[in-house]
């Protein structure tokens, strides 16, 4: 293999990735090593293999952390550890955490002329032979013979081979690569970590032959350079880590909805013949309970099974306050002003941090911030997102070149263009048909016959006059949403969408909620791994969040109307709360954190997805809408599913 | 599911309790004297046992952790106080 081979690795390929395939890959050549981990992820799930070594796409769930620390421990040096010679090597059950510390004081000279067994750790091997590269936790060297071992966190599940298949494929490959640098190697061992049980896994020929094949199906899935599909409804999907990001049964259902594809082939693992699938039952990896079966909904819709969080719960820290400090001390942020403390907020508790005007964020603060990849975004003191700042970018680089592909395919950003903008007017009708004291159907007629417009507009140009005119309409009609003690103040009433700056209260509380909107749209989009400044509907210009702008077209009146609509009936901001001056109004600084909050409530408030059927944040909302849309960009799905209440 | 625990501990030496005592601080709010309150979902109570397990002395040290039900369950209601008033931790955005 040679070094250029190797390189063409680093560049993934997807679907849309003609571009990327002619760039990089030359025909035919073979990724270079796999990571014997690789194999284990290729034998649970093709796609979350995929999702982890060609798009780079990690996150943490309780699993991998504890994973992780099982890991470190195994890495620690310890002290040459001196095998039991009366001891046969290997037996099955020897706890080898107690071993470390009994062996300890035992001080028996080793046979002569043999080198002393000793225990390598954190031991990194590769064959090019096999193609294959692996990094071995622990490796015990006794006479010439060398036994690898692997760490798992959980416990020693009871299955007759000793442990599933992706572990043993992996230990298998820590074999084989030992065995091609000479070692002789006859098994290896797993170590669970839960219950300390040190397992060791033959290495026969069939599990031999499923390493080998797994290593020739990775690559192939490299080369191939498509997503393979989601499982369907598997119980795996339970405890995958990636699950939030790979969205199974959303997937899964809007593929099936949008086109009838033959059955697809038999995947690696039903190839494997000596491995029955279906024997397995209805949980082969002690990922926990299932979520019950779902319960068809009365309009006969199927509600998916909801795998990922249905809020972010962790809470955004927001500082308005002018001239002061946010310092990092210990595990908290704390806000101080005039050596006063004003609040803390724990780290590991913030979701992100939002800084309004003159405040001041030390470097510590920030690092620790960025480490733990909370956003920092930043504000003008009116109100105006004007930047953020994030620790790295998403390593998933075949997204971003399908997301510039695609935004350079006019046909698809019209199509794209066209949801956004219909999902929209739809989105504010609904609000007015269920807000308004008396419902204009003069209003809401049209609205509806601009919706149906909005997806026949044959350009961008046109669509954009469709929705100014859809958006004069429904802020015509704005004020029909307040109470009537509301009204009785004219002053308070909506002119018209003015803004720049807006004229009057109402326009200052949504041009500041929609800021709060976009800044929450730009974090989902970056979450997602797409490029914010890059839309379908909105062009790139001034470095606007364009990508954020679209898909924020179908929330606006969902979440930021309506939080204003909310704030005004009840009361929370009124006329008191305006000054006016020459340039404008502007809002008092108790209106400003009163209505941060109605937004954050909002945010958090559970809504019944329209498409999915199960129970989410809106905040959680935003991030599955961006990550669908990224889906749509590398050719999963065909059609964006918009988020449109009934 | 984020759940509510009373994590007590008794750390043997000055210098670990001082550590335990900083970790446990970005975890969860102090409560009494070697008392926190926590309110933790699966994933970060593996974190704070991980980061905890490698402060302690597995030999003399103790970390006790008390799961007391769902932050919006039980785990809200079934603290009170007598003397000192007790306020519930609330979760909602900080705004300052
Ligand atoms: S969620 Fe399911 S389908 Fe998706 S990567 Fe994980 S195991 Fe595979």
């Amino acid at each position: 293999m040679t070094s250029t081979e190797s390189a063409a690795l680093a560049e993934p390929a997807g679907p849309h990735a003609k571009y990327l395939r002619r760039r990089s890959l030359e025909p035919g050549a073979p990724p270079a090593l796999v990571p014997a981990r690789m194999l284990n992820e290729v034998t649970y799930c093709e796609r979350l293999m995929y999702l982890e070594w060609v798009q780079s796409e990690f996150e943490d769930n309780e699993f991998t952390v504890e994973g992780r620390a099982v890991h470190r421990r195994a890495d620690q040096p310890r002290p040459l550890k001196k095998a039991d010679p009366k001891r046969p090597p290997g037996p099955p059950d020897r706890a080898a955490a107690d071993q470390g510390e009994e062996d300890e004081g035992e001080d028996e000279a080793p046979p002569p002329s043999t080198p002393p067994p000793y225990t390598a750790r954190a031991v990194w091997l590769s064959s090019e032979r096999l193609g294959i590269t692996a990094k071995i936790d622990v490796v015990d060297v006794e006479g010439g013979t060398v036994v690898p071992v692997e760490y798992k966190r959980g416990k020693r599940p009871s299955v007759p081979e000793g442990a599933y298949l992706p572990e043993r494929v992996q230990l298998c490959a820590q074999v084989l690569v030992l065995r091609d640098h000479g070692f002789r190697c006859e098994e290896g061992h797993l170590y669970f970590a839960a219950d300390r049980q040190r397992v060791p896994i033959a290495i026969d020929e069939p599990l031999v032959e499923a390493t080998l094949a797994a290593v020739v199906r990775a690559r192939a899935l490299v080369e191939l350079g498509a997503i393979p599909p989601p499982l369907a409804d598997s119980p795996k999907c339970n405890g995958c880590s990636l699950v939030a990001i790979c969205l199974p049964d959303e997937v899964n259902l809007l593929r099936d909805g949008a086109r009838e594809e033959p059955p697809a082939p038999p995947t690696f693992m039903e190839q494997l013949e000596h491995h029955d699938v279906e024997e397995l039952g209805d949980d082969p990896w002690g990922l926990g309970p299932l979520q019950p079966a779902p319960e068809p909904r009365e309009d006969g819709d199927r509600e998916l099974r909801r795998l990922h969080p249905a809020r972010d719960d962790r809470v955004p820290l927001y500082v308005k306050e002018q001239g002061a400090y946010v310092g990092l001390k210990g595990e908290r942020l704390e806000v101080r002003r005039k050596d006063q403390r004003v609040v803390e907020a724990r780290l590991s508790n913030t979701s992100q941090v939002c800084l309004f005007g003159n405040v001041q964020l030390t470097t510590q603060a920030l690092r620790a911030l960025l480490e733990r990849g909370i956003p920092v975004s930043f504000f003008s003191l009116g109100g105006w997102f004007i930047g953020r700042a994030v620790a790295h970018d998403s390593r998933n680089v075949e997204l971003r070149v399908a997301q510039h592909a695609a935004a350079s395919d006019p046909a698809l950003c019209l199509r794209l263009a066209r949801g956004f903008v219909q999902s929209k007017i739809l989105n504010s009708r609904t609000l007015l048909r269920r807000n308004s004291r008396e419902p204009n159907a003069v209003a809401l007629g049209e609205l509806n016959q601009l919706a149906r417009k909005a997806l026949e507009a044959e350009e961008l140009a046109s669509l954009l006059g469709i929705e100014g005119t859809a958006a004069r309409t429904y802020f015509g009609q704005f004020n029909s949403m307040l109470t009537e003690r509301a009204r009785v103040d004219e002053q308070l009433l909506l002119a018209g969408r003015n803004r720049r700056p807006p004229r009057d209260p109402l326009n200052a509380m949504l041009s500041y909620t929609y800021s709060l909107l976009s800044k929450d749209l730009t974090l989902a989009v970056v979450t997602a791994g797409l490029d914010p400044l890059l839309g379908f509907y909105h062009q790139p210009r001034f470095g606007r969040p364009a990508l954020a702008l679209d898909l924020m077209e179908e929330f606006r009146p969902l979440i930021a109307d309506s939080v204003v609509l909310g704030a005004v009936n009840n009361e929370i901001v009124g006329r008191r709360d305006f000054v006016e001056t020459a340039a404008g109004v502007n809002m008092s600084a108790t209106a400003r954190r009163d209505l941060a909050l109605a937004y954050e409530r909002r945010m958090d408030q559970l809504v019944t997805h329209p498409i999915f059927g199960y129970r989410i944040s809106y905040r959680r909302v935003l991030e599955v809408q961006a990550r669908l849309l990224g889906r749509v960009l590398t050719g999963e799905i065909t059609e964006y599913p918009p988020f449109r209440t009934r | 599911m984020r759940q509510t625990y009373i994590v007590a501990y008794d750390i043997c030496d000055p210098k670990r309790l001082r550590k335990v005592f900083k970790l446990m601080r970005g975890w969860g709010d102090h409560l009494q004297l070697s008392v926190f309150q926590c309110e933790l979902n699966p994933r970060e109570l593996v974190e704070l046992r991980a980061g905890l397990g490698q402060l302690l002395h597995h030999d003399e040290d103790q970390v006790l952790f008390v799961n007391v039900g769902p932050v919006e369950g039980r785990g809200a209601t079934s603290i009170t106080a007598l003397g000192r008033p007790y306020t519930h931790p609330e979760r909602h955005a900080i705004v300052a």
